[in-house]
């Protein structure tokens, strides 16, 4: 038992640098352009992005205050950023939309609009280095800071010095700012404000997809949109239309939340088990070769495991199951469970030893726990089934279809695929089973 | 790679080390790297072969394999003569060695061929359909890279 221990911890080690870099990203901002050049808003100062235009003019105010706006009744000022540093916009006609964010600097609002709005991109506070003159264009005074991400630098402003209430190096404008959107009267909701929420849904949409990619590295594609759009309804019912976007890690897992398929993190129910080999077409070869990328901490290796010795005890199960996660899959091939919780089909296959219950030592050698990353080379031989659930999904879209595809080679005919129960294969040579919580292929031809 | 094969490599470079060097030792965070990579300057290889088949690769640069080469044999090397490549030679035998029979304890049949040795500017090594885990080492001399590939055999 020493050695396990010294195992562990000395792997704990090794994993935590690892964890320190991850937990660095403490800054998020909101990325967009103007004239080309790009530029990040402090997200905590971001209410929300919209689309909109025909603002209502205001007479005898600052050039770069384009008017005022009715957002779902509150009549917020609308400041064009590309007029106020004196960058070249493109004059659009009157009832054409821009693209706003919804900035909130203590108890005002205010439209900005900028040329096009990017993403959210989640950085290291430490990276951002303090302004140089080179950036140019905009005074020095309104800018935070620049950040490198993905070989571009964003200019991150200072929104709060920028729409400060006591602004002293140009007076009035702000007082501008205010009067305009005090005088307007309040016109109430509808009209074309709804219009523009309407039409900036699936910038909100694309706005949760981002941010869950930061997040939690989820990539919304082909595998999981049906899902992502029907969750995306469902948030948009429970939430206010002005509280959509996932701030922080929190709110993404919330909104991931019923993403996950069941027993995740833990062995199968004997109901999950049963129904699961109840769809399962039979496999007829005396030697199964089964992939599993992604196992985690390996709990449902050991329940596939036991699953196919229940099914096929003539038959030899080789499980290759890997993760590129140091830390969980370490633990996988030492695992001990205590009595409480474990299905009568697992205990059949399971041992007592002084710390609790093991499996046999039959399970464990048909086990091969891999510390692998599924992007590199897979040197996998032609499997007969596939255990891939919830992992697909956390890969980014050009993982995903290289994955996908290594499924199609490494895969014999007939081999059967089981993904998460919210994804799908968007390969068309797997055909479909239907069942409960569960999302199986067969492979045609 | 097989989780059960990684902490054996990690121990026994660590302790082999720390016993020849005398200095400190400090480990660096694992990874993996996909198949081609550039080697540094000295690279010592030691294949494997039994239940599965790899190799491992100790990977450092010129200078650091004269220095580890010179606090080994207690004297100071100039150049990279045969008498340094034989002792960075076998710094890898016995790393290796003392890893494969940690792994022989742990039920694993591993055979090992005899080192080899190569030096040179601009190499690069690959060899495809496999990860190779990587294992930095600091050392008082300079980094040492052990880059281990082990395959199953299917």
């Amino acid at each position: 038992m020493s050695t396990q221990t010294a195992e562990k911890n000395s792997l704990e080690q090794l994993s935590n640098g690892k964890k320190d870099k991850a937990d660095k990203i403490d800054f998020k901002m909101v990325s967009f352009s103007l004239a080309g050049k790009e530029y990040g808003i402090d997200i905590m100062n971001v209410k929300e992005i919209a689309k909109a235009g025909n603002f209502t003019y205001v007479p005898n105010a600052a050039p770069f205050v384009r008017g005022v706006y009715n957002l779902r009744g509150d009549i917020i000022s609308i400041i064009d950023l590309r007029t106020m540093f004196h960058l070249p916009a493109e004059r659009k006609s009157d009832d054409a939309l821009e693209s706003l964010l919804i900035l909130k600097i203590g108890e005002q609002a205010f439209g900005v609009i900028v040329d096009n709005i990017d993403k959210v991109i989640g950085v290291s506070k430490e990276g951002i280095q303090p302004p140089h003159p080179i950036f140019g264009d905009i005074n020095i005074k309104y800018i935070k800071g620049i950040i490198e991400n993905q070989n571009k630098l964003y200019i991150i402003l200072n929104v709060e010095k920028l729409f400060a209430p006591k602004e002293e190096e140009k007076p009035g404008r702000t007082d501008l700012v205010k009067e305009a959107s005090v005088k307007m009267p309040k016109i109430g909701l509808g009209g074309p404000a709804d219009d523009a929420l309407e039409r900036s849904m699936d910038v909100n949409a694309d706005f949760i997809k981002e941010t869950l990619f930061s997040f939690r590295n989820f990539a919304v594609s082909k595998v999981n949109i049906n899902w992502f759009n029907r969750r995306y309804n469902e948030w948009k019912a429970q939430r206010k239309p002005t509280d959509l976007q996932l701030r922080e890690l929190a709110e993404a897992d919330a909104f991931l939340e019923p993403f996950y398929s069941p027993f995740t993190g833990a062995l199968w129910s004997a109901e999950y088990m049963s129904a699961l080999g109840g769809i399962m077409p039979a496999i007829a070869t005396k030697s199964i070769n089964v992939w599993n990328p992604g196992c985690g901490k390996g709990y449902e290796s050991y329940s596939l495991a036991v699953l196919l010795k229940k099914m096929y005890p003539e038959a030899r199960a080789k499980i290759w199951a890997n993760d590129s996660d140091l830390l969980a899959i370490s633990m996988a091939p030492n695992m001990v469970f205590g009595a409480e919780g474990i299905s009568q089909d697992h205990l059949d296959f399971m041992i007592k030893n002084r710390n609790g219950f093991v499996f046999n030592q039959a399970i464990r050698d048909s086990i091969y726990f891999e510390f692998h990353d599924v992007i590199n080379n897979n040197p996998i031989p032609p499997a007969d089934l596939i255990l891939c659930r919830d992992t697909l999904s956390f890969l980014s879209a050009g993982n995903q279809t290289k994955l996908l595809t290594d499924f199609n080679e490494k895969s014999r005919q007939g081999c059967i695929l089981i993904l998460g129960k919210n994804e799908v294969m968007p390969l068309d040579n797997w055909r479909r089973i239907e069942g409960p919580s569960l999302s199986l292929y067969v492979k045609a031809d | 790679m097989r989780v059960e094969y990684i902490n054996p490599f990690v121990e026994s470079a660590f302790n082999v080390m720390k016993e020849v060097l005398q200095g400190d030792i400090k480990r660096g965070e694992l990874y993996l790297k996909a198949t081609s990579m550039p080697v540094m300057g000295v690279a010592a290889i030691v294949g494997l072969a039994g239940d599965v088949e790899g190799r491992v690769l100790f990977d450092m640069e010129k200078v650091t394999a004269l220095r580890i080469a010179s606090a080994m044999n207690g004297e100071e090397l100039k150049s990279l003569d045969d008498l340094a490549k034989a002792t960075i030679t076998e710094l890898a035998n016995m790393i290796t060695a003392q890893a494969v029979t940690k792994l022989h304890e742990l039920g694993f049949r591993f055979d090992l061929t005899p080192p080899a040795i190569f030096t040179g500017d601009n190499m690069e090594i690959s060899n495809q359909n496999v990860e190779a885990l990587i294992v930095p080492m600091e050392t008082g001399h300079g980094k040492v890279e052990i880059n281990v590939a082990i395959r199953e055999r299917a």
